[in-house]
């Protein structure tokens, strides 16, 4: 396969992804979340309901404990954009992805081993 | 595994932080010596593909999700270790700074934790085991599992420096769930290996190794 169809068919993939994530994605805590809410007793360990007043008080208790209160505004947080829903979050994860397309192939340009 | 700003003080934060700087510099140390410019567009479409798989969180039991990582994936496929750093430092600063997935301050943990643990663990892991065993997918399916479970367990120790989780519990919370989401992490690995071995044969480093 020449690299330029390689290339074309990998992006078309990771596209196809993307556009799919938000409506097959699970919204279920990650591992960390879930291992980090089951801690504080909001959630058990092996069952699945979340409590969401003590994941809020959890998230408390860690900033309390660690003093790191850095707070920072994403321009597309959790993958979405605020105001829109279900097409934001198609929008955001296909921005995301060609995104990362440009700069990974800007910065492996610039860091790559020159031919000659 | 995106560690948030509030799981690890500041200061801690930032000897992750340096750590995982020295990773980055080896890493584009690597790419400039075997990264050769016809790998440049490669190397984009995996961390293009590697951003739009992490956003596909599979539901696992016990009301939890779990993603690939991909660390292992790049490692594997382009022949170093630092290949997993320099792409998941790209694709955990995209994830950080546009999307929020994970913290700025402790951005050098989850670096650490996904990049430099998940392209060693992954590399090495394939290598080994794919030279006791001899099926490349059956190596690759094993080491993303171990690079997603070790990257994991040293994210309970990490926290446990912190104050955030208890170490017992932490280990055992967070060796457990990942110890599943692994098994994705394992698969996805297989499968794109055996697609792109299947596909072009000629840009994995070690392409003999993939004709088993």
């Amino acid at each position: 396969m020449e690299t330029k169809q390689f290339v074309i068919i990998g992006v078309v993939i990771a596209l196809v992804i993307a556009v799919a994530a938000p409506f097959l994605a699970s919204g279920d805590p990650d591992g960390l979340e879930s291992a980090f809410f089951s801690i504080y007793e909001a959630k058990p360990f092996m069952g699945s309901e979340l409590d969401e007043d003590a994941a809020g008080t959890a998230e408390e208790q860690a900033i309390a404990t660690t003093g790191n209160d850095f707070s920072y505004e994403a321009f597309m947080p959790d993958y979405s954009i605020p105001g829109m829903d279900k097409l934001g979050e198609v929008f955001a994860v296909v921005i995301g992805t060609l995104l990362m397309l440009i700069l990974v192939f800007a910065v492996a340009k610039v860091s790559a081993r020159p031919d000659n | 595994m995106h560690i948030p700003d509030a799981f690890i003080p500041m200061g801690q934060a930032l000897v992750y932080w340096v750590i995982a700087l020295v990773f980055i510099v080896l890493a584009l140390r690597w790419a400039r010596h075997s990264m050769g410019e016809e790998k440049i567009p490669l190397v984009a479409v995996l961390a293009a593909g590697i951003f739009a798989i992490q956003a596909l969180n599979i539901p696992i039991p016990w009301g939890t999700s779990g993603h690939m990582v991909g660390a292992a994936l790049a490692a594997i496929v382009l022949g170093s270790p630092f290949a997993g750093v320099f792409v998941l430092t790209l694709v955990l600063l995209v994830q950080g700074i546009i999307f929020g997935d994970g913290g700025i301050t402790v951005m050098g943990a989850n670096i650490i934790n996904m990049g430099v643990i998940g392209g060693f663990v992954g590399y090495y892991g394939y290598t080994g085991i794919k030279g006791v065993i001899g099926n490349a997918y059956a190596a690759a399916f094993i080491a993303g599992w171990a690079s997603l479970f070790v990257s994991a367990i040293l994210c309970a120790v990490e926290l446990a420096i912190a104050g955030t989780f208890p170490l017992g519990l932490g280990l055992t919370f967070m060796g457990t769930y990942h110890a599943v989401i692994g098994l994705i992490e394992g698969g996805i690995t297989a499968v794109a290996l055996y697609l792109i071995a299947s596909a072009r044969p000629d840009i994995l480093e070690h392409p003999q190794a993939v004709s088993a």
